[in-house]
């Protein structure tokens, strides 16, 4: 999942959303969404930091505020509509003249460019064929540092990741300016989703081949989209040694974003553009941010997440709430459990801890409904076209509160951990769990729920509390063998349940260091004694040939083949208690006329939103 | 004299090099997170991780970076001298980072030095003279409260009532001298303010408490015996010889301050070298972490040779030869 910007120190604390079916829609503005907005004015954000993770180059940014920069910036051969909902889920032509239907059985996949469409300046000339395939050359340079590149590596044909600068790749052909053909390794039912992702935006080579090393890009990024960094057209780029970072982009202070002279509205439809410019900048204090909103000093709020005293004081006021929106951002919260550890190395706990704990008492930790959507199961219910909502819940209890009786009857059924047959976990094993956390709210308030109801089916869980790279950096080494966590989330890089299942269920992306895999769910022998931990005597469930056969199913076989999969998951794998399909909230001031939300990077829509202010870049 | 300010520059440069592998041991030998893991993305590959590893130069023996670290230092790096490196976030050169934000923190260590030694030594002087008068507790009532208010409660709420709901200041952000004196003063006072409010109360209470212990001395006995007007007493004086612990503490306090001020830089969104500190750490960026423990210590220890020079000064009785 890319990341999100805590607050850094916040950091980056992603907050999380929710499902989007079940959806709340976006409370509508009390100054009312205008039906035929007037382009025009600035739209004015702060965030807390930047916190990029590549330097803004997008071949390696892998953050969600950036990409949410990058569509107002970029164009990639298909694109969203970057508004919320389903609608906003469905890939539309962007550089490509359409959506095409893949040949060769699903291996070959063919775009034709629309015309006239050209790079801003400081570049100002056509994009081509080749200027897409050299995205993909800098992907597939380990240089370049790439941080999402196993969506492309071993699925197109020749790009394994080399360590020499970019070069050609043989599954890339571009046999004209017009026209970029893609060969597959396999079929694959979301590759045009994978092409959707900025990093494969066209970059013109000229520019690029300037900076040899991973995140030089970013302070030059030359524009395809509507708007650019505020001073590219003041770049020479004659040569490398000219190349000076454009003015309107310092990553500690600010990131100024103008029209792009170079772009045309009528090769665009998925776009609207209403404002002349995007001005963001740093600051530090988040109540600040919040406080200059209030005050019309900003228009918006950006990623940043509100702290509970402004977000009641938006709640309670009749005046202040329609400026207050909730979006589905089709993230998932959950309490994780090591299924290669002891107790939970036995499906009938793991059920168990299902059972009892309060997942309405954890919601409430976060500050309530408006954070988010109870969670029933793993993927958020967008993402399976809604045909798998709240109504299903293998755990079901009553308010969702949990059922002390039904997780005891389930415990019941373990010989192992309750081998007197009380409901309760009777061996040492159940005793001092460790349980990895954040060190800070809403994390640490859920903290005492889950001790006290794992406690009543005598689980006792001693909780350590981290900073929250530390926690997570503890939780994906497979070697600390933790056993239970509640520091972590999950968001997918594009809606397809895919960006779930490959790196939180499979085998593969079990990595000694850095595993997304957190549970080792389809953890092999070999990998427990590779990394020096004890492999379970029953073994460890798979669920890798469900994936790779939703992975090569498209369309409505698809979506059935991934619901099927998330209810093998949740009734006979269990590796999660999921308990929030998060939101974001967003706050805005009375100058935005128009409020979007883009469902693909789960923050406000900058292409699709208005003002009516006069302010200027 | 000479010797003895060459022989403090010497140590100065031995303290700040184990200031330097002391921080370079802790953040870089005992990190809490591995920095190439951390940029990696969320499902990396083995292959990217040595490939960010090897980027940020952390493949090396750590006693080879370390070495590498200080004749960068020394001697200067690809971008210039000093050399303190490359940011893992921004990738960019830490020092051009330092510089442009040493500016701005400079800006409101020096002003809020002066708010606070403008404050606080008159209220001290005034204390002094008429102890246990009601100027004396009205003036150490207001001290005792500036000790006591934690300076982001006070910023919070100096912007929450002079910017938020009065307009009568401007709001957080650093506007540099250039767009206007007026607006850049603007700005500044109120930060300036903040953390001066804490410093005056310190600053108030030892001027008074040196003041009053002067006052007594013989050697005040004596000007005044001589028939020296009051104020020359005690100008010349009491307040010279009571200005010691001052000077003292106006060094470390302002060195510490140069330093980077975290809480009111972070509050009034001041983009100095404290807040740089606090994003640094929160992005887990080791050189920009080592470069800003650097010119702290760097600027605590200069504060400190500083004062000893002046005490020379300040006290007859000091002679460093």
């Amino acid at each position: 999942m890319r990341t999100k910007r805590p607050a850094i120190v916040g950091l980056i604390a992603t907050l999380a959303l929710v499902g989007a079916a079940c959806s709340k829609t976006s409370t509508p503005l009390s100054g009312g969404s205008s039906s035929t907005p007037t382009p025009g004015g600035v739209y004015r954000t702060a965030i807390n930091s930047f916190g990029f993770t590549d330097g803004f180059d997008p071949t390696g940014e892998y953050l969600s505020t950036s990409w949410e920069f990058y569509q107002a910036m970029l164009r990639t051969l298909v694109t969203y509509r970057h508004v919320a909902g389903v609608a906003g889920t469905q890939l539309v032509p962007d550089l490509a003249t359409s959506v095409p239907t893949p040949t060769n059985g699903g291996l070959t996949y063919t775009f034709h460019l629309k015309p006239g469409v050209m790079f801003g300046p400081p570049v100002s000339r056509p994009i081509t064929s080749k200027d897409i395939a050299y995205a993909f050359e800098r992907i597939d340079s380990t240089p370049e540092a790439a941080q999402y590149a196993f969506y492309y590596d071993g699925t197109i044909v020749g790009m394994h990741q080399h360590a020499g600068p970019p070069a050609p790749i043989s599954g890339i052909q571009t046999p004209n300016p017009t026209t970029i053909v893609f060969h597959l390794t396999k079929p694959t039912g979301d590759f045009l989703y994978r092409l959707a992702l900025d990093a494969t935006a066209p970059i013109p080579q000229e520019v690029a081949k300037c900076f040899p090393t991973a995140g030089g890009y970013g302070r030059d990024i030359v524009s395809s989209g509507p708007y650019m960094i505020q001073g590219a057209n003041q770049v020479n780029i004659s040569s490398c040694s000219t190349i000076k970072p454009m003015s309107g982009f310092d990553p500690s202070s600010h990131l100024y974003l103008v029209r792009n002279p170079d772009y045309k509205q009528s090769t665009d439809t998925a776009r609207s553009n209403y404002v002349n410019g995007i001005s963001v900048t740093i600051d530090s204090n988040v109540s600040d941010i919040f406080n200059k909103v209030q005050s019309g000093t900003l228009d918006g709020t950006l990623g940043t997440q509100p702290p509970l005293t402004v977000l009641s004081q938006y709640q309670s006021s009749s005046s202040l709430r329609p400026l207050l929106h909730s979006d589905p951002n089709n993230a998932i919260w959950y309490l994780g459990m090591n299924l290669a550890t002891p107790p939970f190395n036995d499906v009938h706990v793991r059920q168990a801890v299902n059972d009892v704990i309060d997942k309405a008492a954890l919601v409430k930790a976060w500050g309530g409904s408006v954070y988010g959507q109870i969670a029933t199961s793993i993927t958020p219910p967008l993402l399976l076209g809604n045909q798998l909502t709240q109504s299903y819940d293998p755990y079901a209890t009553p308010g969702f509160a949990g059922d002390l009786a039904k997780a005891k009857a389930a415990m019941m059924l373990s010989k192992t951990y309750d081998p007197k047959h009380d409901g309760m976990c009777d061996v040492a094993a159940c005793k001092n769990v460790l349980m990895i956390n954040r060190n800070y709210a809403p994390w640490s308030t859920m903290e005492p729920i889950v001790v006290q109801d794992l406690a009543q089916i005598g689980i006792q869980v001693v909780p350590r509390e981290l900073e929250t790279g530390a926690s997570y950096q503890t939780i994906e080494t497979v070697k600390n063998d933790v056993p239970l966590y509640l520091n972590a989330g999950w968001g997918p890089d594009y809606p397809d349940p895919y960006t779930f299942a490959q790196p939180l269920f499979s085998t593969s992306s079990i990595v000694p260091v850095g595993t997304p895999n957190n549970s080792l769910v389809g953890l092999t022998a070999a990998q427990a004694r590779a990394d020096g931990i004890p492999y379970p005597a029953g073994g460890v469930p798979s669920v890798d040939p469900q994936i790779n056969h939703c992975e090569g199913l498209s369309g409505s076989a698809r979506l059935s083949c991934w619901v099927g999969f998330n209810k093998t998951v949740m009734q006979s794998v269990v590796p999660f208690v999921p308990y929030l399909w998060s939101n974001e909230i967003t706050v805005v001031a009375p100058s935005v006329t128009r409020y979007a939300f883009d469902q693909f990077t789960g923050i406000v829509s900058l292409t699709q939103l208005a003002v009516n202010n006069n302010a200027t870049l | 004299m000479m010797r003895y300010i060459v022989r403090r520059v010497l140590w100065m440069i031995v303290v700040v090099l184990l200031i330097t592998l002391f921080t370079y041991v802790i953040f870089f030998v005992m990190p809490p997170v591995n920095p190439a893991v951390a940029f990696a993305g969320r499902a990396p590959t083995k292959q990217l991780i040595a490939e960010v590893t090897r980027l940020f130069g952390l493949n090396k023996p750590v006693w080879e970076q370390y070495v590498l670290f200080v004749k960068h230092l020394f001697l200067g790096d690809r971008w210039g001298w000093p050399g303190l490196g490359f940011s893992f976030t921004t990738r960019s050169s830490v020092r051009s980072i330092i510089g442009s934000r040493l500016i701005v923190t400079a800006q409101l260590a020096i002003g809020a030095a002066l708010v606070w030694l403008a404050i606080g030594i008159p209220i001290g002087i005034l204390s002094a003279l008429k102890p246990r008068s009601l100027t004396d507790r009205v003036t150490m009532g207001i001290a005792l409260f500036g000790v006591s208010a934690p300076a982001f409660w006070l910023g919070l709420m100096a912007l929450w009532l002079f910017w938020f709901k009065l307009h009568v200041a401007a709001g957080s952000g650093y506007v540099s001298i250039g767009v206007g004196f007026f607006t850049w003063l603007n700005h500044m006072l109120m930060p300036w303010f903040v953390l001066a409010f804490l410093f005056a109360a310190f600053y108030a209470r030892i001027s008074r408490a040196g003041l009053i212990e002067a006052m007594n001395e013989d050697f005040v006995r004596t000007a005044r015996a001589k028939g020296l007007p009051e104020w020359q007493v005690v100008v010349k004086h009491g307040l010279r010889a009571s200005l010691t612990p001052v000077v003292t503490m106006l060094g470390m306090d302002l060195g510490g301050l140069l330093g980077g001020a975290v809480i009111t830089e972070t509050v009034f969104n001041l983009q100095g070298i404290g807040l740089y500190a606090v994003q640094s750490i929160g992005n887990g960026d080791l050189p920009a972490i080592l470069a800003v423990t650097l010119v702290a210590s760097f600027f605590v220890t200069l504060g400190n040779l500083l004062v000893d020079i002046l005490y020379a000064f300040l006290d007859p009785r000091i002679r460093y030869s």
